[in-house]
């Protein structure tokens, strides 16, 4: 048993930037094996090529969640990349490497997370237990079920990957986005703690506001799966006190997707978009719809799939 | 210069650093913690296994913490200071239950209390879990919880550089923003250094790229001590070329480590526990196979898994299994995973009591890997590093309150001193040509690797010395040529790298000074452990290019060293 390992030669092309110079592309040629991460490749450019280069980089092994950038145009960890499979994947040697997009630009690859941080901070992103157990009187239990599922969510490494990438944040001051969004609900399905309602408060509204389209899922490189913690954190809108209108509208799109599906077996967009927003609304919208060429299909009426008692049974959960 | 002011700076926001900072904030005085970078991406992040820990009613019956210590002491090679040791292990129970109050999501038993696994050199299990990613999950729990914190103010991406002090007292530190590169004096009562490890000074290192070893040479040029500098661990199976970390778990699985003719070479070197031999003789193992040609190309051994079945490698070495596919694209149920020996752990550091309070200077702290408590004396064991920066990041925050509530001010003025220390900054880059930091810093780790490595001996070791004496000569002459006065990475680059040449030439100096093999300090010349002459510890200055080297009795209580055989 051998281990296969040849150098190639690739071409790196890194967007830098300056605020002193701007913008500009700047290529620079290395040899890589197999083995090598795109932040070995960077640190090597750094010390033998061009020291200039500034990009963020620590634990190499994605638990810091320092390296996010683009390659290839793909939201990625640096470290958790190897310089040959993005070759292969694109076919071609020469790879480009860009700054995450929507953080504003501070150096080359590195990009101001403020932005993210707060996002962050709005959450409240810690336990507050009771006090009996913070005085050592009383202990938490929790069964190894539970630890589970919130572990999942508290792998968050705070990389702002899903948050570059995530529509609704560009479209929506409101919305807390995808990251924000993991990490609160990793508190609020916490039994230790101790602040549920104020967590509702904050976070309620903002999980209506995201589109579902899964970049955050996709993107993320510890498979956190934020939209999942969104779609979890909604369902708390069914006992929960005070309702926005984002609320309330969400749950009653909810309700008609379902009708929707229970009576014919597909989305009629139509309808949906009926009983979601009332006459008034839809018919605005569909103004909106007709001028862009996109009522047509909205209108189209739909028939039942043929298996429709089928999807109805799995939709009352039998 | 621009000036803040604090009644206390602590340098580093890892594990350490957090927990001091939270005791001294919580009793009410105001804190600064300095840090390279986000706090959650300190190096503390990157631990693994997990943290000891005996717990009263969720430990094994038979043990106790003083087993626990008597585990850490001889782990140690009994140059552990036994005061330290019992410290650790009898706080280690409250120190994961406060953690566990904050949050953290420990792995748990079927009856919703803490889990607990085996890790090396244990006499019972102790070792406490968050999956594979202990220190992630710790570390996210401290900041989160100290964030929260009125008292406390973060400077994340701010860069510590030098300490200003008078006659006998540390008055504060020089640091700079490193979005503007503007200076700022932090004027303080009294300072914590808790700014981690210097894997970076080697060539292979398990360690982040941003442990350079920068609090240790703040406290050298500030006239400081480091203790046990020579003692630096590392680990026999870190990932070839990244260095990532492959647990011993792969080996003690069943896992075969491989030359390049397919030979199960262990044999040669512990024909009896073969690859289960300890990390300083496996690491000894492959060194010598790659340097008598029996490596691959690159230098490495192949970790062959493949024996072992898919089924059973994807269960019981899920976490080798996906690191050697995530960082090295191999899949080991078909191929071996290629690894080397790697540094991994600085048992030296900055000389302080279990108090974290430093003899040298009045008002200097320091706590963590930065801190030489002497808890793991020649040799850390497994998951003990994380519980160190717990309990002593605690105990030392709690010396720090104790110390500022009988605090006068000095009347003396400062201030020029600080200048003098920007000044210091400038210099190190201020010249128009010359050499990169990276070639100073790629030759040093080469050296620091080759001379002061696994292997050491005389010769090689005098070799080193005048290399880096001769690297801190062609230093004087970098240049930095990245002009920008935003985020200069290059700038700071450059003052870690002299940072780096300054911790070196202690290493060396004292690795050189040391004529017995104790722990993870092995030399060829001299291959037995000598009690009689060297059961004390190092106490090393840095005065220009010598080395100062004193000595301190260990501390033993109730334990008598004797051969550390497993
Ligand atoms: C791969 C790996 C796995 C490990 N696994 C385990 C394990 O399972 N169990 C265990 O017990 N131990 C483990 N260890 C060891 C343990 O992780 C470390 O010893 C410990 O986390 C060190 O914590 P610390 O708080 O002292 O320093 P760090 O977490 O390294 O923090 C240092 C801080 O100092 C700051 N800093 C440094 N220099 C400067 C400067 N000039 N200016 C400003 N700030 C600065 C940094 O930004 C950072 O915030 C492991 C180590 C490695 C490498
Ligand atoms: S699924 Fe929601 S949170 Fe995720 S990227 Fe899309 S809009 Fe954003
Ligand atoms: S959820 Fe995932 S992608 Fe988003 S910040 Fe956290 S780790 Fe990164
Ligand atoms: S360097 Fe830490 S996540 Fe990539």
């Amino acid at each position: 048993m051998s281990l296969q390992n040849e150098e190639v030669e690739v071409i790196i092309k890194v967007k830098r930037f300056s605020p002193e110079k701007g913008n500009w592309w700047q290529e620079y040629k290395l040899r890589v094996d197999r083995f090598t991460q795109f932040t070995e490749a960077l640190r090597r450019i750094k010390t033998e090529q061009d020291p200039t280069l500034a990009y963020r980089a620590s634990c190499h092994m994605t638990v810091c969640g320092s390296c996010g950038m683009k390659i290839n145009g793909e939201p990625r960890l640096a470290c958790k990349t190897l310089v040959l499979d993005m070759v292969k994947k694109y076919e071609s040697n020469v790879i480009t490497i860009e700054p995450m997009d929507y953080f504003k630009p501070i150096k080359d690859l590195i990009v101001d997370l403020d932005d993210f941080y707060q996002r962050m901070y709005k959450v409240k992103p810690r336990l507050y237990p009771s006090e009996q157990v913070l005085k050592g009187e009383a202990e938490h239990r929790l069964k190894p079920e539970d630890q589970r599922m919130l572990w999942k969510f508290a792998q968050c490494i705070w990389c702002g990957l899903c948050v570059s990438s995530c529509p609704s944040v560009r479209n929506d001051p409101e919305f807390l986005g995808p990251a924000a969004h993991a990490k609160g609900f990793r508190f609020l399905a916490d039994p230790r703690d101790t602040i549920t309602e104020e967590r509702e408060k904050i976070l309620l509204d903002s999980a209506w506001r995201c589109t579902y389209c899964y970049m955050c899922y996709n993107v993320c490189p510890r498979d956190v799966e934020p939209v999942t913690a969104i779609k979890k954190t909604r369902a708390y809108t069914k006992i929960a006190k005070v309702k926005t209108p984002v609320i309330e509208t969400g749950e009653k799109h909810t309700e008609a997707v379902f009708n929707s599906i229970f009576e014919s077996g597909k989305i009629e967009e139509a309808k949906v978009y009926l009983s979601t927003y009332g006459l008034i609304g839809s018919l605005r919208d569909m103004i909106f719809l007709l001028k862009s060429g996109k009522l047509n299909y909205a209108l189209i009426k739909e028939k039942p799939v043929e298996n429709i008692t089928e999807v109805r049974k799995i939709l009352r959960g039998e | 210069m621009e000036k803040v002011n604090y009644d206390v700076v602590v340098i580093g926001a890892g594990l350490a650093g957090l927990m001091a900072s939270h005791e001294i904030a919580s009793a009410g005085y105001s804190v600064a913690v300095i840090s390279k970078v986000f706090p959650t991406r300190s190096h503390s992040s990157a631990a693994e296994g997990g943290i000891a820990a005996y717990i009263d009613g969720n430990s094994d019956p038979n043990d106790n913490p003083d087993y626990m210590a008597y585990d850490t002491i001889k782990g140690g090679d009994y140059l552990v200071d036994q005061d330290a040791a019992e410290l650790l292990a009898y706080k280690s129970g409250e120190i994961v239950r406060i953690l566990e109050s904050w949050g953290t999501l420990f792995n748990r038993q079927p009856d919703g209390r803490i889990a607990v696994r085996y890790f090396g050199g244990q006499t019972y299990p102790r070792t406490r879990f968050v999956g594979d990613k202990t220190g992630m999950a710790l570390l996210h729990t401290v900041y989160e919880r100290t964030s929260g914190l009125e008292k406390v103010d973060f400077y994340f991406e701010w860069f510590a550089w030098e300490l200003v002090r008078d006659e006998s007292r540390v008055r504060g530190v020089v640091a700079f923003d490193m979005r503007n590169m503007i200076p700022v004096f932090f004027k303080a009562k009294a300072i914590v250094i808790a700014s981690g490890g210097m894997g970076m000074l080697y060539k292979h290192t398990t360690n982040s790229y941003i442990n350079t070893g920068d609090g240790y040479a703040m406290a050298l040029r500030a006239g400081v001590a480091l203790k046990d500098p020579e003692f630096v661990q590392f680990h026999p199976t870190a990932l070839y070329p990244s260095d990532i970390l492959i647990s011993e778990a792969a080996r003690g699985e069943g896992g075969i480590l491989r030359n390049n003719k397919g030979e199960r070479f262990m044999a040669r070197y512990a024909p009896k526990k073969l690859d289960l031999a300890p990390r300083d003789i496996a690491s000894r193992a492959i060194l010598t196979e790659v340097k008598e040609g029996r490596g691959f190309p690159g230098g490495y051994v192949g970790l062959d898994l493949t024996h072992l079945g898919e089924e059973y490698i994807k269960e019981r070495l899920a976490l080798a299994y996906e690191a050697a596919k995530a960082f090295a694209g191999i899949d080991a149920t078909k191929e071996m995973i290629p690894v080397r020996p790697a540094q991994h752990y600085y048992m030296g550091g900055i000389d302080v009591n279990i108090e974290g309070r430093n003899p040298d200077i009045i008002g200097l702290f320091a706590a963590g890997e930065a801190a030489c408590v002497s808890v793991h004396g020649a040799n850390r064991l497994g998951s003990n590093s994380l519980l160190e920066t717990l309990v002593f990041g605690r105990e030392t925050g709690r010396a720090v309150v104790e110390f500022l509530k009988s605090y006068t001010e000095p009347s003396s003025d400062i201030d020029k001193e600080s200048e003098k220390a920007e000044q210091l900054a400038y210099d190190v880059v201020k010249r128009e040509s010359g050499v990169h930091f990276g070639e100073v810093v790629n030759k040093l780790r080469e050296v620091m690797w080759e001379d002061v490595g696994v292997f050491r001996n005389e010769d090689g070791m005098k070799n080193a010395i005048s290399e880096i004496l001769k690297l801190r000569e062609m230093a004087k002459d970098t240049y930095v040529l990245d002009k920008s006065k935003v985020y200069n990475t290059e700038f700071y680059n450059a003052l870690e790298m002299k940072n780096m040449l300054d911790l070196a030439l202690v290493i060396a100096s004292t690795a050189l000074n040391r004529k017995e093999s104790r722990g993870a300090h092995y030399r060829l010349d001299y291959p037995k452990r000598d009690d009689e002459n060297w059961l004390k510890h190092t106490i090393a200055y840095l005065r220009g290019n010598t080395v100062e080297i004193t000595y301190k009795p260990v501390k033993i209580t109730k334990w008598k060293p004797e051969e550390r055989v497993y």
